[in-house]
């Protein structure tokens, strides 16, 4: 259990978040220079705050109320730098060995072997940092970082260096180590996908503020607010009013369209007359032949080929100056479906994937 | 024979005392100003460097005024009843003054070139102050405190203005070898002086033979990046050729 609270002035921006993480994988996400790094380095005591503090588990490692600031050497917190900060002069064993301490020779070695097993760098130990890989490296920072047994593994950007390759092999790795390591884990990205996949929680930060945390599945469902909804991916955001609320479905009257339905979430704090935005994923958007419920009618403009499908840019109808577009993500297996440039079409918008966001 | 060796057993031991003072202080010195980050550090930094700067007479004149019957610390002294002036630990201090800037001066440049998070690293993973000074700073920064060294160790073994002024010239207790020669040539004593200035040669240019053997990386550390930037100074003026 990691509970924080931190305040710190910086150049442009100060830094003031609260957070807390329980046995599981939190996953910081934002733009650079919105105080991800920095949020690592107070809790590993690396940087000391204006305020805040800090409990890992049962001991209290910063309370500024009550002068309490111990030292990172004695803080017991793992942390695997964005450049992996590895010692130059020592091979990979000497590096993982290097934070066990107050063990026997043999201990010692016996604890490095069963790292270097787990995190399968077999054969490696008398490697310098400089003859190994760059995914090489990073397992070994890993290594070294979870070698004093942390109570808490911080991870800064570990995957931003590599390439796509081996990023898909040591994001399984990450993933695995939660089969032997059983602490608590914080992940800073500025991926989305990449935070999905590896955490169970995510922490939106910008400009050195949480903007919402929540279990994944909910930011993603539910964004708090619109940079929420940009960062985690919604482009189509059309602007409206509630005009009906129902037990299950929130009607949105947007000026020019129509009225389109949303799916309604319990957790919802909406208000009939609100003025809101609402998005929907690219992949969601479906092309029909029929007018029909949450269907809108436009012409296609654009397709840009993908890797797995067509992109396809829609210019919806409109009487006035108002433009709008919508972006759908058509799979290659459904390449026939996708109409002739310039041709008027339907569009449906699921109502289970439409998302209402507040202002 | 005894009278001819006797300034080169002076030399040596004070050459080798001054070397172990400026090594620990310089490095005392470079580690505490390469973090030291409040108003004064210009002001500081520069302290450190002046005896570099200032003609060697100057120094030892300061040096003089400081420690003789009426200064500070020749007052303090007199408490002991002792006094450092044209005794042999004059020769020692003299030569640390005029050496350290040398020490400090490289030494704090290869201990800024050390990457601040591996320092950190080793911090998270519950390393104390020291350990990561002797265990991480100190190696990477090896090259550079090697050739601090060599840099302060010769500059002491040539130290004779300042010598002079505070030491003085008492045979088989306060003459180094640089102030042998000039009073063996005063007296027309050429085989003393030529006899001294060949040991000081070959002292010199094992010294700088060492340098450049030791400034390679050991197999040990074979594939660490060379800190090359703090032993510019031996090159002062030329082009470097790449390291590694």
């Amino acid at each position: 259990m990691l509970k924080v609270e931190l305040k710190r002035k910086l150049l442009d921006f100060s830094l003031n978040v609260a957070f807390s993480v329980d046995g599981e994988t939190l996953g910081i996400l934002g733009p650079s220079g919105s105080g991800k790094t920095m949020t690592l380095l107070c809790i590993a005591g690396l940087i000391r705050p204006d305020s805040g503090f800090i409990q890992l588990n049962d001991r209290v490692l910063l309370d500024s109320s009550h002068k309490v600031n111990l030292p990172s050497k004695a803080r017991n917190v793992g942390l695997v730098f964005q450049n992996y900060a590895l010692f130059p002069h020592l091979t990979a064993g000497e590096n993982i060995a290097y934070g066990i301490r107050n063990r026997s020779r043999q201990e010692v070695s016996q604890r490095v072997q069963v790292l270097i097993e787990k995190m399968g760098l077999d054969g490696l130990q008398q490697r310098y940092p400089r003859e190994l890989s760059s995914g090489q490296q990073q397992r070994v920072a890993v290594a070294r970082a979870l070698a004093p047994e942390p109570e808490i593994l911080l991870l800064d950007e570990p995957f931003s260096a590599l390439d796509s390759l081996t990023k898909e092999q040591l994001e399984m790795q990450i993933l695995d180590l939660r089969q032997f390591y059983k602490g608590n884990i914080i992940l800073v990205t500025h991926d989305l996908a990449e935070a999905y996949r590896l955490s169970s929680r995510i922490a939106v930060y910008e400009s050195g503020g949480i903007i919402q945390c929540d279990n994944k599945a909910k930011l993603i469902a539910s964004p708090a607010n619109l940079t929420v909804a940009k960062i985690t991916g919604f482009r189509n955001l059309l602007l409206g009013t509630i005009n009906e609320i129902t037990d299950s479905h929130i009607s949105i009257l947007v000026p020019e369209l129509g009225t389109l339905k949303a799916v309604r979430y319990k957790h919802s704090r909406l208000l009939s007359g609100m003025s809101v935005t609402i998005g929907i994923s690219p992949e969601y958007v479906k092309i029909t032949n029929h007018p029909g419920e949450n269907t809108v009618y436009g012409s296609l403009s654009r397709i840009v080929e993908e890797i797995r499908g067509y992109r396809c840019f829609f210019q919806l109808n409109s009487a006035q100056n108002t433009v709008y577009q919508l972006d759908a993500v058509i799979s290659k297996s459904d390449k026939n479906i996708i109409p002739t440039l310039g041709s008027k079409v339907h569009i449906h918008l699921p109502p289970e994937y439409l998302v209402v966001i507040t202002h | 024979m005894n009278e001819y060796l006797a300034p080169l057993w002076i030399s040596l031991k004070t050459v080798l005392a001054t070397t172990a003072i400026t090594f620990i202080l310089g490095i005392a010195a470079a580690r505490w100003m390469s973090r030291y980050t409040g108003k004064l550090k210009p002001v500081i930094d520069g302290a450190f460097i002046l005896p570099l700067v200032l003609p060697p007479t100057v120094v030892g004149f300061g040096l003089l005024l400081l420690m003789g019957k009426h200064g500070w610390i020749g007052k303090f002294l007199a408490l002991f009843h002792t006094t450092v002036v044209f005794s042999w630990p004059a020769t020692v201090i003299t030569a640390a003054v005029m050496s350290f800037p040398l020490m400090y001066m490289t030494t704090r440049g290869a201990f800024e070139q050390v990457d601040k998070n591996i320092e950190d690293a080793a911090r998270t993973l519950g390393a104390s102050e020291w350990r990561v000074l002797y265990s991480v700073t100190l190696p990477m920064a090896w090259p550079g405190v090697v050739a601090g060294t060599i840099l302060s160790f010769a500059r002491s073994l040539g130290e004779f203005g300042a010598t002079l002024m505070l030491a003085g010239n008492i045979p088989g207790k306060t003459t180094t070898i640089p102030v042998a020669i000039y009073f063996a040539i005063q007296d027309g004593d050429m085989k003393q002086a030529v006899y001294l200035m060949v040991i000081v040669f070959c002292i010199a240019f094992a010294s700088l033979a060492a340098l450049a053997y030791l400034k390679k990386p050991k197999p040990r550390t074979r594939g660490v990046p060379v800190n090359a930037a703090p032993t510019d100074i031996l090159y002062a003026g030329r082009k470097k050729d790449n390291p590694s």
